[in-house]
């Protein structure tokens, strides 16, 4: 976190706390402005991503542990909000459940998994994700192939969901700040930076990344399932495809890797452009991810957090009077940045 | 062992100064035999329970969180590495002390990537201390640093000592070992080849072999040069 090299000015800190919540006051006004159902559903959509988009900053971004798995998360927060919905259970309730389920499969999976480090980490949790995958396409619980319906015995409000998911967003967003300012965060940062001197100084970087494994896990699962209530028919090759835990892992790259507010914006830039890439480019839109993802990481690993920040403080600097130390500093935060994220 | 001493291990590349120290610190598992701290068998620990009872080391290939503030640094130490700290402005604060005491508190809001060699060899020493260790293994602090670093550096670890806690210290330079170490062992090959006073070992024919070759030891009166 380059931001606590600079001390902010007390202007800072108060926008730091204010920008938010006008925000969300922003988002909480938007569907009595008028907006056509479409448009609710795009935000709704935008605001499950942005969601899951932090979950899975608290494991790549934070702590460095970068997985191709979290389809397995969303898909089984998905089913489980699917099938308690469906037996009559209250929505809110199996929405706990959604949370709860993939935290426990998030931990057994990474008792093996975690074992391993760096890229033989990242392998290992394709192979769960795909195995994950084929086996629920093959249990009749879930449908299978055909897929499963869900019956909710209540009416259908789009603004219910819609204030559903952005509750379930802005807390994402409250327990992520929470987290890093712990002690629980910094543990976490360590980790990332290296994990045998964290052990070293009394970090058990084993048990802190099971830990932040399962919430991570949580926060996808409850996305899933707040999707699945409102989609109301889901399958496992969408809610468990490998496409899933790729789009998981994109939204943060795209904002800006490790920070809060980048996970977000990635979800919100990911959530608005991906169906109009999907309906233009049926079958290049994922080229076009693959490419983007390249080029991030090779020219602007902070992603577009890092970009802003860049800019903004160009823009501060007097002209001729640019802190070389200051730019200096910055280039060599980046260099390892990238390095710390594998 | 005996407290509050600083003991110090020398011999040459490959002796297994550095593989003693992990294994003393947790990070390796010792193929055969059992290490005692204080009576207890700790034996296969792993190192973030040993350095809660009082075990820290520093790396000879320094390995600060370059992304974080040397303060950062620190306080990972004084939050994780230490019992009685749970509050993180208890824990800041101390991380605060160990710096002043270290003369590091004017880099506090540094990144810990832009410091210098010295500095992030004193950072590593910085980042032991603040979890309150009994013992501190020291591997290489002096290493790549100047004559008068290195003499601060040693003026440190007497002061260290002086509060009470008991140093292992590895060096390759000889005439640092010998100026600072109240105990000196010399290590060949994973094997104790001599130990004793500094005076003692300097004049020890086997260990003038090991570092100096047969025909030193034959030559009269030679003796490692301090």
């Amino acid at each position: 976190m380059s931001t606590a090299v600079f001390a902010p000015s007390r202007l800072e800190a108060r926008a730091r706390v204010l920008l938010p919540l006008l925000l969300l006051a922003v988002l909480a006004l938007l569907p009595t402005a008028g907006l056509t159902p479409n448009m609710v559903r795009l935000l709704f959509i935008t605001l499950v991503w942005v969601t899951s988009s932090l979950g899975w900053n608290l494991l790549g971004g934070f702590t460095g542990q970068v997985s191709f798995g979290f389809a397995v998360f969303y898909g089984l927060g998905a089913y489980t909000a699917a099938l308690m919905i469906d037996r009559g259970v209250n929505p809110y309730l199996s929405f706990v459940a959604a949370g709860l389920i993939p935290a426990v499969a998030a931990v057994f999976i990474g008792l093996p998994t975690f074992r391993l480090r760096g890229p033989y980490f990242a392998i290992a949790t394709i192979g769960v994700s795909e195995a994950t995958r084929v086996i629920m396409n093959n249990l009749a619980i879930t449908g299978g192939a055909s897929g499963f319906r869900i019956m909710e015995h209540r009416p259908f409000r789009q603004v219910e969901h819609y204030y559903t998911a952005l509750a379930m967003a802005a807390l994402a967003v409250a327990a992520s700040f929470l987290i890093v300012h712990s002690k629980f965060g910094m543990g976490l940062r360590a980790i990332k930076q290296d994990e045998d001197a964290a052990a070293d100084l009394g970090v058990n970087p084993y048990a802190y990344k099971l830990a932040i494994h399962a919430v991570a896990a949580a926060f996808t699962g409850i996305a899933g399932g707040v999707f699945a209530r409102y989609a109301a028919f889901i399958y496992p090759q969408g809610v468990f495809a490998f496409q899933t835990s790729v789009y998981i892992l994109l939204m943060p790259v795209i904002g800006g890797i490790g920070t809060v507010w980048g996970a977000v914006l990635g979800g919100i830039i990911f959530g608005v452009v991906e169906e109009q890439l999907v309906a233009s480019f049926p079958q290049l839109h994922l080229l076009l991810y693959g490419s983007l993802l390249i080029l991030i990481i090779l020219a602007e690993p902070g992603g577009l957090v890092g970009l802003l920040g860049k800019l903004f403080r160009r823009l501060r600097t007097p002209k001729g009077k640019d802190g070389d130390t200051d730019s200096g500093g910055r280039k060599a935060d980046q260099v390892f940045r990238r390095a710390g994220c594998g | 062992m005996p407290e509050q001493q600083i003991y110090g291990f020398i011999g040459p590349n490959g002796a297994g100064k550095t593989t003693l120290f992990s294994m003393i610190a947790g990070s390796l598992q010792p193929s055969a035999g059992h290490i005692r701290s204080r009576g207890k068998d700790v034996t296969g620990s792993r190192p973030f329970r040993l350095v809660k009872s009082g075990i820290a080391r520093t790396h000879q290939i320094v390995c600060p969180f370059r992304a974080m503030t040397v303060l950062e640094n620190v306080q990972v130490a004084s939050h994780f590495g230490r019992k009685d700290i749970t509050r993180t402005a208890a824990a800041r604060d101390y991380a605060r002390q160990v710096l002043a005491r270290l003369g590091l508190d004017r880099l506090a809001d540094t990144l810990a990537a832009n410091i210098s060699l010295g500095d992030q060899k004193r950072l590593e020493l910085a980042r032991a201390l603040a979890t309150d260790p009994e013992l501190l293994l020291c591997d290489e602090i002096c290493g790549g640093l100047s004559p008068t670093e290195t003499r601060a550096m040693l003026d440190l670890l007497r002061r260290i000592r002086q509060q009470g806690t008991t140093i292992m210290y590895v060096e390759h330079d000889v005439k640092a070992i010998m100026a600072v170490c109240d105990h000196v062992m010399v290590l060949n090959y994973g094997q104790k080849l001599a130990e004793g006073k500094p005076q003692e070992i300097q004049n020890d024919p086997a260990v003038i072999e090991a570092y100096l070759g047969k025909a030193g030891s034959e030559k009269k009166g030679s003796r490692i040069v301090a």
